[in-house]
């Protein structure tokens, strides 16, 4: 028992050293200070790529705190969020999980998609988000006490995939909600603008056509034309594409394989780009 | 006079007065010719006055015209010798003396032949064809076309021999055909209708005389142009896009011959011509009316300040609620057009300028739209060319003065009313006539006030209904014509209503007053039959649950139609094909190892390493560290609850294709898909007659087999009633509180929201109660996902069903192959 060593204990965290670039769209920095003030967890809700992880990241770099990031999926087992045994040479060493780490060391975990975890893995989160905040550990017979600075952050996207997965109310009540969406038209545009580099008349135009293209949704769209697809089509247009060739690669054929819908898609953008 | 001559005409006297005397009366036009033609000319017409009465009397009235024509007697006296070698050809013969001399002059000799030789032929093979081949106006039998072409009309007729149909039927629809789709057309038409005809001698008839659905969607196939019926969704895709309004899609007026198509709308659906010129003509018509749409022509609000101003407190309504808008024309008696096709620039110059800031380059392309087709001639030029100068105005910033109110943005139907009376006043805009009027409007445009609206409220939304006219069940406007549902069980059919409840809907008295709607209509003391269950019913108004107000009955469905089951087995065949396949791809996944069993067929090498570290570092960790094979159980159980009320026996816009033909093969291809792979599901219908009479109708039951039994069940599907969703979706939810898996999936498919007879014309109430029977069910772990037909489910879905908890299927014919991919998605794939 006593030859347990840490595995790697000088690998370095992942601090945001450069600024993210991120947009306001409304109090959600004040609600996530807020929130950090009293290091309660956070939950961020919203469609693919509306910003949500970039926020996180923003938020890393302003906090100065390292980001640990997990991408659930649904073979994660506790014991990759928690840590497990090795071998190393004779002695068995234990290695943290992410999680682990950020708890230990005070980083911001981000558990993205945490509904595709397995419901039993969630609930080792559960000690951590309440006034107990602490983490049992089974296989070392202990339990360890948050850093300070932890900050446990989970995202999930309210979906159509994800009607027989939706995160237990037990779970969700522990979390401080923040509701992301796209951002209105002018922001929009200017994310667009600065992300991808292009003039404030493309992105403009993309940013209404994206408008009309949202209203598609409930119309065999999965996901809607999102902002991060917009900076790719301006990012493509600013590679040198035409704007409906642009168009075509970042929206429309990864968003549907419908002949009809993609029709229509092309159709509402080349009202903005006619050639 | 030579005396055989004379011989004949007395033997012509002698049978009959009038022979004598029509004889006599022709004579002098043949007298000049000679004796020997003279005498050859009263021969033939003796011998066919002889053979038919009918005939000789046509011939000798014919005689003059024929000579003049023809110069002489050649050829048409020897062709007329045609008529005697058969019985019962005097009407042949009546139809070709009274033509012939027309053809020979407007077709020449060579004309006149092959017209007479194309009907001839038919002499020996069928009389009444050739009566009605002779007997048909030549200039309806030619048309638009070249004499020579008279080949091509009649050839496939050919083929039909044998005497039935015969070219009386064949040729009336052949004209039509040709005129509409050309030449080429009617080989096709004429060959697919051997086919019909083979099947069916009455059905093959109304398919030569375009009477059957099925010819007219077949020639409207053929025709040249766009055709929107294949693009619908595209064109619904678009509308929602451009303006947020999900409109159902409907067969417009437009007939198959001619007049220019028009995309119209009564503000609810939108009436779409089967043809349009183009792709882009029919694109910027969709436009051009959902800006209409969206920027408030059938506001209700602006409707009734228009009418105001003529002096009229209410707009007539017609009997299905509809205002008419005859009266705003009425005043200008004659000339009633020119003021409508003024009004018709400024309306269209206020929506095309307001959808130009939501669109840019409509403008535009309605401009370059209209620079390719010519100017039409005449009065309806200048309408055109007004309409282009004040689009072109418009883009430039130049529009005259009296036109700037259009162009602000809370400018309405009444303004463009005002700036149409000014600029009527002083108009040199031509006077113009009903035919003319289709050619004045550009391209996309259409005359406005071209039907009786239902007038929309405040803009965007459709009304949730009030003065909704349709039977509870329907999604209103899609309401069709339907099938008398069937009879199940011998209890419950719609017959069974009392007449007065159908209209439970709150309804409009008088002029345009709304009536609040009535809550819950019935409290008349009818009795449901004895058991069921009971359920609570939520009550929004009264915010509580109205304990055991609904009974729900569970009834089997005595309907079986294995034969059609085949059929749509068969149908379906690539598409359950492609399915199983797809399933089968994923098998492997499916067949993945159990990891981490305490038994099992090899170790699980992650998990034994761990074991053997934490049994090192000192722990006593469990022994699960194998793998088994064998077929993962899937922990997911899915119950379909499918919509059977009376409305999903409408056809579903496109030709012929109702609700319910898709809805069997959805449910069969659901159940086949299922099978696949190994889920349990179970299959309900439901339906409803007032509170105390919802029915449950388990098709198949979890523990059930999917059967030829229960395949013949599907294919017997019918619609019935209304649609009480909340009790049957707490009934439902508690057949699956009863299945052990984890995951629970309650797949609701409905055509409409959820109505009753007794729900008081109030859609929310029934709307609401499903939202809370919903949430009861997610509080029993069972998780709800609707799939809607309805077009305008956009608007109480997100409230019924949540945010992602639905899906509105805009294409019906895509719901059979949807439907088990999207459960399959629901469950995730891996």
């Amino acid at each position: 028992m006593s030859h347990h060593v840490q595995a790697h204990p000088d690998r370095q965290l992942r601090y945001v050293t450069a600024e993210p670039f991120y947009q306001p769209v409304g109090s959600e920095v004040g609600v996530f200070m807020a929130a950090w003030s009293r290091r309660l967890p956070v939950m961020l809700k919203g469609p693919t790529g509306c910003g949500k992880t970039r926020f996180l990241e923003h938020m890393a770099w302003r906090l100065k705190r390292p980001l640990i990031t997990v991408s659930c999926h649904e073979d994660l087992t506790s014991s990759d969020l928690v840590g497990r045994f090795l071998i190393e040479g004779d002695a068995t060493v234990w290695q943290d999980g992410p999680l682990t780490r950020a708890v230990r060391e005070g980083a911001i975990c981000y558990l993205d998609e945490i509904v595709e975890a397995r419901t039993d893995t969630t609930v080792v989160i559960h000690p951590l988000t309440d006034h107990r905040r602490h983490l049992p550990i089974d296989k070392l017979g202990t339990e360890i006490a948050a850093h300070p600075d932890f900050l446990l952050v989970i995202s999930y996207n309210p979906g159509y995939q994800t009607v027989l997965k939706d995160l237990k109310p037990s779970t969700k009540q522990r979390f401080v909600g923040m509701n992301f969406s796209y951002p209105s038209p002018a922001v929009e545009s200017g994310i667009v603008m600065k992300e991808a580099g292009i003039d404030t008349r493309r992105s403009a135009r993309l940013v209404e056509a994206a408008a009309r293209a949202r209203n598609l949704r409930d119309q065999g769209l999965q996901e809607v034309t999102s902002t991060r697809a917009l900076v790719y089509a301006g990012t493509l247009m600013a590679a040198g594409l035409e704007p409906m060739e642009a168009v075509e690669a970042a929206i429309v054929s990864p968003q549907t394989d419908d002949v009809e819908l993609a029709s229509a898609l092309r159709e509402i953008f080349q009202a903005f780009f006619p050639d | 006079m030579p005396a055989q001559t004379e011989e004949i005409l007395e033997h012509l006297d002698a049978i009959s007065f009038v022979a004598g005397r029509d004889a006599r009366a022709a004579l002098p036009a043949v007298g000049h010719l000679g004796d020997s033609a003279c005498l050859r000319y009263l021969e033939a017409g003796r011998d066919l006055f002889f053979y038919d009465r009918e005939a000789g009397k046509a011939f000798f009235h014919a005689t003059p015209d024929l000579v003049r024509a023809f110069g002489g007697l050649e050829p048409w006296l020897d062709q007329s010798r045609i008529f005697l070698t058969q019985r019962g050809t005097f009407r042949a013969a009546v139809g070709y003396f009274g033509q012939a001399a027309a053809v020979r002059e407007h077709f020449g000799p060579e004309g006149e032949k092959l017209w007479y030789g194309l009907g001839s032929e038919w002499i020996p093979r069928h009389v009444d064809s050739a009566a009605a081949y002779f007997q048909m106006p030549v200039a309806t039998l030619v048309g638009a076309f070249p004499v020579g072409e008279l080949e091509r009309l009649v050839a496939p007729a050919r083929e039909l021999a044998s005497g039935r149909p015969g070219l009386a039927t064949y040729l009336e629809g052949a004209v039509r055909v040709r005129a509409i789709c050309g030449l080429d057309g009617i080989a096709e038409w004429a060959w697919r209708g051997k086919d019909v005809l083979a099947a069916g001698r009455i059905r093959g008839e109304a398919w030569y005389r375009l009477e059957s659905d099925e010819a007219r969607s077949f020639v409207l196939d053929m025709l040249p142009g766009f055709h929107l019926g294949p693009h619908r969704r595209l064109f619904t895709l678009l509308l929602q896009a451009w303006t947020g309004l999900a409109l159902p899609f409907e067969d417009g007026a437009w007939s198959m011959e001619g007049g220019r198509a028009f995309l119209e709308t009564d503000g609810r659906s939108l009436f779409v011509p089967a043809v349009m010129p183009d792709r882009e003509e029919a694109i910027l018509a969709l436009y051009h009316t959902g800006a209409h749409l969206a920027f408030g022509s059938y506001d209700q609000d602006a409707i009734h300040a228009l009418f105001r101003e003529i002096g009229m407190e209410h707009p007539p309504l017609d009997p299905g609620q509809r205002i008419t808008w005859r009266p705003l024309f009425a005043r200008f008696g004659g000339d009633l057009l020119r003021f409508q096709l003024v009004f018709d620039l400024c309306e269209d110059l206020r929506v095309d300028a307001a959808m130009e800031c939501r669109m840019p380059g409509y403008l535009d392309r309605i401009l370059a739209a209209a620079s390719r087709q010519p100017v039409p001639a005449g009065a309806a030029g200048a309408y055109w060319k007004e309409a282009v100068r004040f689009l072109d105005d418009c883009l430039r910033g130049t529009v005259d003065e009296d036109l700037k109110p259009l162009l602000s943005p809370g400018a309405g139907i009444l303004e463009s009313f005002r700036v149409a009376l000014g600029r009527y006043a002083t108009t040199a805009l031509p006077a113009i006539t009903m035919a003319e009027r289709p050619a004045a409007f550009l391209p996309g445009h259409s005359p406005n006030a071209a039907r009786p609206v239902y007038p929309r409220h405040g803009g965007a939304a459709v009304p949730v209904d009030l003065d909704d006219v349709a039977p509870p069940g329907a999604s209103g406007p899609r309401e069709k014509p339907r099938e008398i549902p069937q009879q199940a069980d011998g209890s419950d059919a719609d017959l069974e209503i009392p007449p007065e409840d159908l209209q439970g809907r709150g309804g409009r008295v008088g002029v345009g007053i709304p009536i609040p709607a009535k809550a819950n209509g019935s409290g008349r003391g009818v009795k449901g039959p004895a058991g069921g269950c009971p359920y609570p019913e939520w009550d929004y108004r009264q915010q509580r649950y109205k304990e055991g107000w609904a009974r729900v009955h569970e009834r089997k469905l005595a309907e079986r139609d294995g034969i059609r089951a085949m059929a749509i087995a068969s149908e379906y065949e690539g598409t359950l094909r492609r399915l199983k396949k797809a399933l089968q791809a994923q098998k492997p996944a499916r067949m993945a190892p159990l990891r981490r069993q305490y038994d099992g067929d090899e170790p699980d090498i992650d998990a034994a390493v761990q074991f053997v570290v934490e049994r090192r570092a000192g722990h006593s960790p469990r022994s699960s560290i194998y793998r088994q094979r064998r077929p993962q159980r899937r922990d997911t159980a899915v119950l379909l609850l499918a919509d059977l009320s009376t409305s999903i026996m409408a056809e579903a816009g496109d030709t012929g294709v109702r609700v319910v033909d898709r809805l069997r093969a959805a449910m069969m291809l659901f159940g086949e898909a299922l099978m696949e792979v190994g889920d349990p599901f179970a299959l309900y219908g439901f339906a409803s007659k007032y509170h105390h009479e919802v029915l449950l109708y388990p098709i198949k039951r979890f523990e059930d087999q999917f059967d030829s039994q229960v395949r013949a069940v599907l294919g017997g599907l019918s619609g019935r009633l209304a649609t009480r969703m909340g009790a049957a979706v707490r009934h439902a939810t508690r057949q699956m509180v009863r299945n052990p898996a984890h995951h629970r999936l309650l797949l609701i498919l409905s055509d409409g929201r959820p109505a009753d007879y007794d729900d008081g014309g109030d859609p929310r109430y029934l709307q609401e109660d499903t939202r809370m029977a919903l949430r009861e069910a997610q509080d029993h772990g069972v998780h709800a996902f609707c799939i809607s037909l309805d077009p305008g489910g956009g608007e109480y879905l997100p409230r019924v069903f949540g945010q992602g908890h639905y899906l509105v299927l805009s294409h019906i014919d895509h719901l059979p192959a949807r439907l088990p991919e999207i459960y399959l998605r629901l469950r995730g794939h891996a």
